[in-house]
């Protein structure tokens, strides 16, 4: 029994992991976009970008996912995105949000002598920003991403509100069949996903424990 | 020196490689955005013409919309004996069978989608589902959300308590001094609220099993088939049992509002329990006593 509970939870496992690491490959690039937008000169962008921000990281996430997946249907009459699809999508566009503002805070600390050095050196402000700036920023923000990505795996959970098969989805499920104990076993397997990434961000700093 | 450049180049390397991601990010995030819409949206993309005159033309024929699909995705969850899975992963159960032999009266495939039970009427009205068909009490919620076929079972709530203390609640009197456990917004919650009974609202109907089983709470509303199946000797719950019934109630098949199909399911269950197959099926799976005579 604990086999065949363990073969349907690493199925949902599966779905769980996916949507992590799909949200990753989208929302950490996206983030430094909106990191930039945040930064920009333009005023305008610079306040659309904040209330974007704004309303993303001050509404329920599950809220967003069931606007994202359920909106089109109820307002506009319009076919459904596929779930797991709306899923990724409301999970890109929140986790975007967040790292951007780690991107933002890192890259405002650090000092503004160095830009004017680069300056000085005749650097463009993009080569300053490349060459000089990133490579600081992205040691400095490990630490902050290190809890962003563990947050990131365990709201997964959050998308079976709309029937997207994750692994608490999996476990709730033995519940209807008279078994408690699945569903509180789920925790063992996000402790060993948690358990992985604390050690490969803790492998991270070190690599980069250059320049103190 | 020379190993820290070594580092720099590197990360570097990384930096123009991530700030190229990003460059590709957010057009590839918009585009993932249809993309993972994927398949669904590229038929619809083709169907959008034929969506828009579907919306259009929904109202005059839900049959045909499922007809012209293909198949007639049934919103369920697992709900024993109506709807579960054998051990070869099919759907079975007196609901999932009549659903089958639904679907194929109407010449289209059967799918079943277990979906979220609290999102029901939402799933019908987005066309996430076709029809809610899964032991479903008609309410006042399900008749206001969507059009319910004529009744087809019937069926009441049920107060589960532990077996001990089961002789000192036989009536609905004995009940105001125990803590409540129900399913959010089910028939045993309507009836907990018109009963003026304060209660722990959980999100399914096991959920609430489970805390009187674990103790937290003393009692719970169930259904009268699920407490058959579910609880008492030879189940997962042999310490529970269940006392007074507080209503008598009936199931139905949910549609969008205004679906032919509603009329679609009537005529075709009548014709179903004239030829036997209805009682045939419900024999099969032991609710033979609950299902309504046409």
């Amino acid at each position: 029994m604990l086999l065949t509970v363990t073969l349907t939870l690493l199925e949902g496992l599966g779905t769980t992991l996916k949507l992590f690491a799909l949200t990753l490959l989208f929302a950490l690039p996206l983030g430094l976009v909106i990191a930039l937008g945040a930064m920009s000169r333009i005023t305008p962008l610079r306040w659309l970008v904040s209330t974007v921000v704004w309303v993303v990281r001050g509404t329920p996430l599950m809220i967003q996912i069931l606007i994202i997946f359920y909106g089109p249907g109820l307002l506009f009459d319009l076919p459904l995105l596929p779930r797991f699809g709306a899923a990724l999508l409301s999970f890109v566009i929140n986790y975007a949000c967040y790292f951007s503002e780690i991107y933002r805070g890192g890259i405002q600390s650090i000092p503004k002598g160095q830009y004017e050095a680069g300056e000085v050196l005749g650097m463009t402000k993009s080569q300053i920003f490349f060459k000089v700036t990133l490579l600081q920023v992205i040691k400095r923000i490990v630490p902050p991403m290190g809890n962003e990505f563990i947050t990131l795996v365990k709201d997964t959970a959050l998308v079976r509100v709309i029937s997207v098969y994750e692994i608490i989805w999996m476990g709730e499920s033995y519940i209807k069949k008279g078994m408690i104990w699945p569903l509180f076993y789920t925790a063992v397997f996000y402790l060993v996903v948690n358990g992985i990434l604390t050690l490969l961000f803790r492998w991270a700093e070190k690599k980069l424990d250059y320049f103190r | 020196m020379r190993k820290w450049k070594k580092a720099v180049s590197l990360m570097l390397t990384a930096a123009m490689a991530l700030s190229f991601a990003a460059c590709g990010g957010s057009a590839s995030s918009a585009s993932s955005a249809s993309g993972t819409a994927g398949s669904s949206e590229a038929e619809s993309a083709a169907d959008s013409a034929a969506a828009s005159e579907n919306v259009a033309s929904f109202t005059e024929s839900d049959v045909a919309y499922v007809q012209d699909k293909g198949t007639l995705v049934v919103g369920m969850t697992d709900f024993a004996p109506m709807d579960y899975r054998n051990d070869s992963g099919e759907w079975i159960g007196f609901d999932a069978d009549m659903a089958k032999a639904f679907a194929e009266y109407l010449g289209v495939e059967a799918e079943f989608l277990e979906i979220n039970w609290d999102n029901k009427l939402m799933e019908l009205d987005t066309k996430g589902v076709d029809a809610i068909w899964n032991g479903m009490t008609i309410t006042d919620e399900v008749t206001n959300g969507a059009s319910v076929s004529e009744p087809y079972c019937n069926n009441g709530q049920v107060v589960v308590v532990s077996a001990d203390k089961a002789a000192d609640y036989q009536d609905v009197e004995s009940l105001s001094g125990l803590s409540f456990a129900v399913e959010n917004g089910s028939a045993g919650a309507e009836q907990l609220d018109a009963l003026g009974i304060p209660y722990v609202a959980k999100s399914t109907q096991a959920d609430a099993l489970m805390e009187v089983a674990s103790g937290a709470s003393d009692a719970c509303v169930i259904d009268l088939l699920m407490a058959g199946a579910m609880i008492g000797e030879g189940t997962s719950y042999p310490d529970l049992t269940y006392t007074v019934q507080l209503n008598s109630e009936e199931y139905g098949v949910g549609f969008r509002k205004g679906s032919d199909l509603v009329d679609a399911f009537n005529t075709f269950w009548k014709e179903a329990y004239d030829d036997g197959t209805v009682m045939e099926t419900a024999t099969t799976y032991g609710v033979q006593e609950s299902v309504i005579e046409k």
